[in-house]
């Protein structure tokens, strides 16, 4: 019972440390809060392995992701060793964006977040916003522009 | 788990090769292209055909049996090999130095590259079955991309002109992709694709026929000649501008 225990403490441990990791693209973010993280296994002799999903396959940032997490978590008491796999499943979507996260993409960076197909609404005024390119500063985000407030808007969107 | 072939892996380089020479060629229009927002649609449809020709490699590099990727194994499949041992469709290889060609080649192997990975979205190869997965949905990006600008262009009738001739220069060369791979035999009696490539064919060409109603193509047949196996004339430069950074510490990591 006592390696149980052990056993959960390192894993929350561990998946604090990986929940400080904020995305590169994205300062300000966790990348727990993008939907990034999907497994997380700790052994009674300090090994953690930490398997990430990507948003999209060709995303440049991976490797240094990883090597922010191996950072974050190697440092952690009680951890011996870091294994950072990404995934091939399941496929990233959009719907595993926290709540806490859209909001801070929304106050601090005007990054919407699209769920579903209808418009998305400004980050700014809630007025519907229309697409300009479906291609933005990085692979997971689209431009779009508030037709009232006037404003440039990256969506970031899984489709 | 399904197990691979020196047949099946042959099949899966065709793939990977089309892939990774369809990226490079896209990234050649980063800082050129006709206008910033198509910088940034070839860059990012760069990446997508760059990271499943990776996702492809690593397949046939660690035999299919998912472990993490070998980046320096991508590499050498993808770099290191001789040109005689590419599997690219020549369409991939041939250089588009206009823009109408450029877009023209982008529909065209979008349209047909969303059909094959359908072929292999149920596959018996469990990592193939996983990057399917993720192809779809970038894909459906790319079709819509160059779709939205073609809608554009065929109405004034200076670019639907250009758009014309480069359907017609580009039809042959896009009909080889569907020429049969090495091995796609194989990979069919494996389980690893669930049917030819060319069995397709008619549905591209009738997605072809329904993009430029007013070009007269004439009949779209299969290839004449083995587009697989022989490189094109314009192969060499391409794999030379691949190779110029890398040759110059092929030691790196990047």
């Amino acid at each position: 019972m006592s390696a149980m225990t052990v056993d959960a403490t390192l894993t929350n441990a561990a998946l604090a440390a990986v929940a400080t990791v904020d995305d590169p693209e994205i300062p300000g973010v966790s990348i727990v809060d993008l939907g990034l993280l999907e497994t997380i296994t700790t052994t009674d002799d300090g090994r953690v392995t930490i398997g990430l999903i990507p948003t999209f396959s060709g995303c440049p940032a991976l490797a240094m992701i990883a090597s922010d997490v191996e950072a974050a978590v190697v440092g952690v008491q009680g951890v011996e060793a870091v294994t950072v796999n990404w995934l091939a499943a399941p496929v990233w979507n959009i719907e595993r964006v926290t709540n806490k996260a859209r909001k801070t993409m929304a106050t601090d960076l005007t990054v919407a977040v699209r769920i579903g197909d209808g418009p998305t609404p400004c980050p700014r005024c809630g007025t519907p916003t229309v697409e300009q390119s479906e291609f933005g500063p990085s692979r997971c985000r689209a431009v779009h522009r508030c037709e009232s407030c006037r404003e440039v808007i990256e969506v970031m969107r899984d489709r | 788990m399904t197990s691979m072939t020196p047949g099946t892996a042959e099949f899966l380089l065709a793939f990977a090769d089309d892939e990774h020479l369809m990226g490079q060629q896209h990234t050649e229009w980063i800082g050129v292209a006709p206008f910033l927002e198509e910088d940034m649609a070839f860059a990012s449809i760069a990446q997508d055909e760059l990271s499943h020709a990776a996702l492809l490699y690593a397949i046939v590099a660690d035999n299919g049996q998912g472990s993490p990727p070998d980046d320096r194994a991508i590499d050498a499949l993808a770099f290191d090999r001789s040109a005689a041992d590419y599997r690219s469709a020549q369409i991939v290889e041939v250089a588009c130095t206009g823009w109408a060609h450029a877009l023209v080649r982008h529909w065209l192997y979008d349209t047909a590259e969303e059909l094959r990975w359908s072929l292999v979205e149920d596959s018996g190869l469990e990592p193939l079955k996983d990057a399917a997965a993720h192809a779809a949905r970038e894909e459906r990006f790319h079709v819509r991309h160059a779709d939205g600008l073609i809608d554009v262009l065929l109405q004034a009738p200076d670019s639907a002109d250009r758009l014309a001739d480069a359907v017609r220069d580009l039809l042959p060369l896009a009909t080889g992709l569907f020429d049969p791979a090495p091995g796609e035999a194989e990979a069919i009696e494996a389980g690893i694709a669930s049917a030819p490539f060319d069995t397709v064919l008619p549905e591209w060409t009738d997605r072809v026929r329904a993009r430029f109603p007013d070009i007269d193509i004439g009949t779209i047949s299969a290839p004449a000649f083995a587009s697989r196996t022989q490189r094109h004339g314009d192969f060499p430069a391409l794999l030379a501008r691949m190779n110029r950074v890398r040759g110059l510490d092929p030691t790196a990591v990047w």
